[in-house]
């Protein structure tokens, strides 16, 4: 974690003495778009002379002299200007901050005690964290971890409250003792004042409550973690799984639980829980069969060759959405920012004196899906073959657009005008709030035509509202995919399945992806990878 | 009183059902707004601008905002201000960018007080240490500069004492006279003055307080002192207005730290605290705002425009729009697509002293293209200085091999050079007529004192 900044002063090799200038002179590169926002590095790197630095003393394993000591100390301190006395102690502990390098922070401290030198808070943070690496490899000893507390008592006496950054640090050392990890929780509480407690804080203490043989704490502790809108890591599952694959006759239940879980946060598993799954099943193959699968059309799935459960929002939720939409999306504070009154008063009376459609197509980005730059003529082309589809379809339609729209091609317009209800806005206002109006405002049944991911409209209807809204878009959006030279239109349904885990009869599918990550963007495809699991009742 | 807030809130009144509580919501904030304008003001000053129409963007201070939800008491607020200093702590300790305790002052203290998140303290703390880096930096070269200063002083001294002949130069006997900072601003203020009682109006409406932080505030407080600075130096000022102004709120309050003999009487700064409405007929209002759809394309030296004080960096909501439609005004933005080819840099805004600048440049020349001078090069991808670019880096290796061959390269099309970028002057003119011809190479025929060597290598 601390290393990473040097790792990343590390690709950018500048001269010492001259940090301005070296920009300038650097060889031409690909420089990415948001260059310029970039910071500025932390100082002056002499990369060369931190790597000579970090072969030279820190890659070995053992203990270094006093002399070695104080060299590193000076070099650092000289070639870097933001290091100074008070902080200097601190880096070097976190340049040796893996594992095996356990003894060479241990000699460090020595060395510093030697000098008469008392480490800083900081630094001892630091060597917590250092203990905690190591815990991951092998069992500490007991000096160890009586050294553990000794650091954690005196942190902890020394302020009432403590800050973020040092709280991680004492729960990841409390978290490599065996007897004192429960120290752990209050501080999570404490790291609560000042910001939100980290992810890794989290995962620390949840593998080590499902590991200790409690798992009801690491079960409060992923509610905790997902009502802050962090993604729980996958090390967290792994110890889950491997606490109750012990207890045969409750493991049913607890997958239950499991899945369950996943469904209501609409989490994503990765590759590593899902090897694990497998395997779990493979060793007990009474309990559990666990299949890794794909789909096939329609949401049937592969495996068990059952189609996947419809993904329709339950009316309550619908009448929800559709209640509260208008003033969280378009009102807001200030109606003038996105319409006019009037205007959102003759849209009202047009949409109930029209409704119900079967689906309500967004002109203009209907319009613009070839190209930006189409003459007129071409835009009303599509519009109009889109509204075709529909009337293929014996489908009631409803087009909104814009004001400058009648200027477009007058039998094209005459056409659509015809064959589908038009409501036109003002040029200024923006008409998509307007679309998802009139579509919920018919009802379940009715879908909408854009290409819009609707982004900006999920986020300002609040977190409790976005999930339904989420689900109610893939039901029921339709958008233009391509045009073919023949004027045919290429249409994509809506997936009318639900993309995340749940059950199907008895049987439980689960998606999983690759890797973990911190922030996954929202998703629009179907997922690739399932699992198909069956629990023995 | 409340006649007019019910006038102003009828446009609400048409949507019905979810949005009475909010008419009774705007109503009861108005009324506690008055109530607190009048206390504050007193009654004699509103009373005559309040009997027509209120000012629909009247502001309280800004305290309601750093309170939130729920008001700290002391002891709390101490209590956390000791946990966040111990945060700043052990992040300078372990080397991050964080300056040292000894360099937070109070008002350094009370920003992080009211910062909302980590990652905002810790882009706070960032900033300071680069003030702290900077200081240093700054002291050290002072120090080596002190020596080389000295030395050069007492070679001076024992100049002046060796010479005895009368020393000529700015400071001692010369025929100039000296022209004071103070004369040029008297005559500045002299003019502006004039420009009150003639020239065309334009306003900035401060009524965004309450949509930008508190470095947005104070970045508009700097370009509003800017733009006034810029308006006065011109030769035909605008007559300046400063409307909608919260005299107590952070934008105001940072002008006034600006130029602190703001509210004198004497000083030619019109700053109301009124609505622009309220100041002239809403039919010579164009309200300049980039979010709507049609260009400005004549200066109308009738219309006043008006300028939204707002550095919108984190709020991208159309507020300048909203507030146009909601008045009813006129609205217009400036001819930035017409005129100029915008690069993929920072985004279309422009701040305050740029607005001003290009809206005297119009008001004096009528010519886009001169007016649209002001707006930074880096935002604007001119082709033509790119191909210029491109150009120059070949010749410059062109001369390395003391070979000029642009003659033989196809030149772009320059007709699309926009003349409203000032071209840079030819560096290398001595090497004018030094081109190379094929044709008469080698062929023994000397045509030129030098002879340029073709080097096959290159």
């Amino acid at each position: 974690m601390y290393k990473f900044r040097f790792l990343r002063q590390l690709r950018y090799s500048l001269v010492p003495q001259n940090s301005r200038t070296a920009l300038a002179h650097s060889p031409p590169c690909r420089l990415l778009s948001s260059h310029h926002k970039r910071r500025p590095q932390l100082g002056p790197i002499p990369s060369d002379q931190l790597d000579r630095l970090k072969s030279e003393y820190f890659e070995r394993r053992c203990e270094l002299s006093n002399e070695d000591w104080q060299h590193v100390r000076h070099t650092l301190t000289d070639s870097f200007r933001h290091i100074n006395g008070t902080n200097v102690d601190a880096i070097i502990l976190g340049l040796c901050s893996k594992a095996e390098q356990l003894p060479v922070a241990k000699s460090y401290l020595k060395h510093l005690q030697a000098q008469g030198l008392k480490p800083n808070a900081a630094t001892m943070g630091r060597l917590l964290r250092v203990y905690n690496a190591a815990y991951h490899t092998r069992e500490l000893s007991d000096e160890e971890q009586s050294e553990i507390m000794q650091i954690c008592d005196s942190l902890q006496n020394a302020h009432a409250i403590l800050d973020a950054s040092s709280c991680e640090n004492l729960i990841h050392g409390l978290v490599a003792t065996t007897q004192y990890w429960q120290r752990a929780l209050p501080l999570l509480d404490m790291m609560n004042l000042t910001t939100t407690p980290s992810v890794s804080a989290y995962t620390a203490l949840a593998v080590k409550a499902f590991s200790s043989d409690q798992p009801e704490l690491g079960w409060r502790l992923l509610e905790e973690m997902l009502q802050a809108r962090k993604l729980p890591k996958c090390e967290i599952f792994l110890a889950l799984l491997a606490h109750y694959a012990r207890d045969v006759q409750t493991l049913g239940a607890q997958l239950e639980r499991l899945f369950s879980f996943l469904e209501l946060y609409d989490i994503v598993i990765s590759d590593l829980v899902a090897q694990q799954l497998l395997a779990l099943a493979q060793r007990l193959p009474q309990q559990l069969q666990v299949t890794a699968t794909g789909l096939e059309r329609f949401g049937k799935c592969c495996a068990c060759q059952q189609n996947l459960q419809h993904v329709a929002i339950s009316d309550a939720q619908f009448v929800e959405l559709r209640e509260s939409f208008l003033q969280k999306v378009l009102i807001r504070n200030d109606v003038f920012q996105k319409t006019t009154p009037q205007e959102l008063q003759r849209f009202k009376q047009y949409v109930e004196k029209t409704a119900p459609y079967d689906c309500v197509i967004d002109g203009l980005n209907v319009a613009y899906s070839t190209g930006n730059k189409k003459p007129p003529e071409q835009l009303a082309k599509l519009l109009a073959t889109v509204v075709r589809y529909f009337k293929e379809r014996q489908k009631r339609v409803l087009v909104l657009g814009r004001q400058h729209m009648r200027n477009w091609s007058k039998p094209i317009m005459k056409y659509i005008q015809s064959n589908a209800s038009v409501f036109l806005t003002n040029n200024l206002t923006h008409d998509d709030p307007f679309l998802l109006y009139a579509t919920l405002r018919s009802g379940q049944d009715t879908d909408f035509f854009s290409r819009d991911l609707m982004r900006s409209h999920a986020h300002l209807l609040g977190t409790e509202l976005k999930s339904t809204f989420r689900r109610w878009q893939q039901e029921h959006q339709y958008s233009l995919v391509t045009r073919t030279e023949t004027g045919q239109i290429i249409v994509k349904e809506p997936i009318r399945y639900r993309l995340s885990a749940h059950k199907v009869g008895n049987v439980w599918h689960v998606p999983y992806c690759e890797a973990y990550s911190p922030n996954p963007p929202e998703r629009f495809e179907v997922p690739e990878k399932w699992l198909c699991i069956t629990i023995a009742q | 009183m409340l006649k007019n807030v019910i006038q102003w809130s009828t446009a609400r009144l048409l949507l019905n059902g979810a949005t009475r509580s909010e008419v009774r919501r705007c109503l009861c904030a108005s009324l506690t707004i008055k109530a607190k304008e009048n206390a504050a003001l007193g009654e004699s000053e509103l009373e005559p601008a309040n009997r027509r129409y209120g000012n629909p963007f009247a502001q309280t201070t800004p305290t309601t905002l750093t309170d939130n939800t729920t008001t700290e008491s002391e002891e709390q607020r101490d209590k956390r201000l000791k946990v966040l200093q111990l945060e700043a702590d052990i992040a300078h300790q372990e080397g991050r960018r964080v300056p040292a305790l000894e360099f937070f002052k109070d008002h350094h203290w009370a920003h992080v007080l009211s910062l909302p998140t980590k990652s905002a303290r810790i882009k706070y703390y960032g900033f300071l240490w680069q003030i702290e880096m900077k200081k240093e930096s700054e002291k050290r070269k002072k120090e080596q500069r002190a020596e080389d200063t000295e030395r050069r002083l007492a070679d001076l001294r024992k100049e002046r004492e060796e010479n005895t002949h009368i020393i000529y130069g700015l400071g001692h006997t010369s025929m100039f006279l000296r022209i004071y900072d103070t004369t040029i601003n008297h005559w500045q203020n002299n003019r502006l003055t004039r420009a009150m009682q003639f020239a065309p109006k334009m306003v900035f409406d401060c009524s965004y307080d309450t949509y930008m932080n508190n470095r947005e505030s104070s970045n508009a407080a700097k370009q509003l002192m800017l733009s006034f600075a810029e308006n006065r130096a011109n030769d035909e000022p605008f007559d300046l207005h400063y409307c909608n102004a919260n005299l107590a709120g952070r934008c105001m309050q940072g002008l006034q730290r600006f130029i602190p003999t703001m509210h004198n009487p004497e000083f030619p700064m019109n700053v109301h605290t009124q609505c622009f409405t309220e100041l002239f007929p809403k039919s010579q209002l164009v309200y300049l705002t980039p979010h709507c759809r049609e260009d400005l394309v004549t200066y109308n030296p009738d219309d006043v425009y008006i300028i939204g004080a707002m550095v919108d960096t984190v709020n991208n909501e159309p507020l300048s729009l909203a507030k146009a439609k909601r008045l009813g005004l006129r609205m217009a933005r400036l001819p930035l697509d017409r005129y100029l080819q915008w690069g993929s840099g920072s985004g279309k805004s422009l701040t305050l002293n740029q607005m001003i600048n290009i809206m005297l440049d119009i008001k004096k020349t009528g010519d886009w293209d001169t007016a649209l001078r002001h707006v930074p090069r880096r935002k604007v991808v001119d082709l033509g200085t790119e191909q210029y670019e491109r150009r120059q880096a070949f010749n410059r290796r062109a001369n390395q091999l003391n070979v000029r061959i642009d003659h033989l390269i196809k030149l772009g099309n320059d007709q699309n050079e926009s003349t409203a970028i000032e071209r840079p002057r030819k560096v290398r003119q001595h090497k004018e007529g030094l081109e190379f011809d094929l044709q008469s190479w080698a062929t023994g025929k000397r045509k030129t004192t030098k002879r340029n060597k073709f080097d096959d290598g290159a």
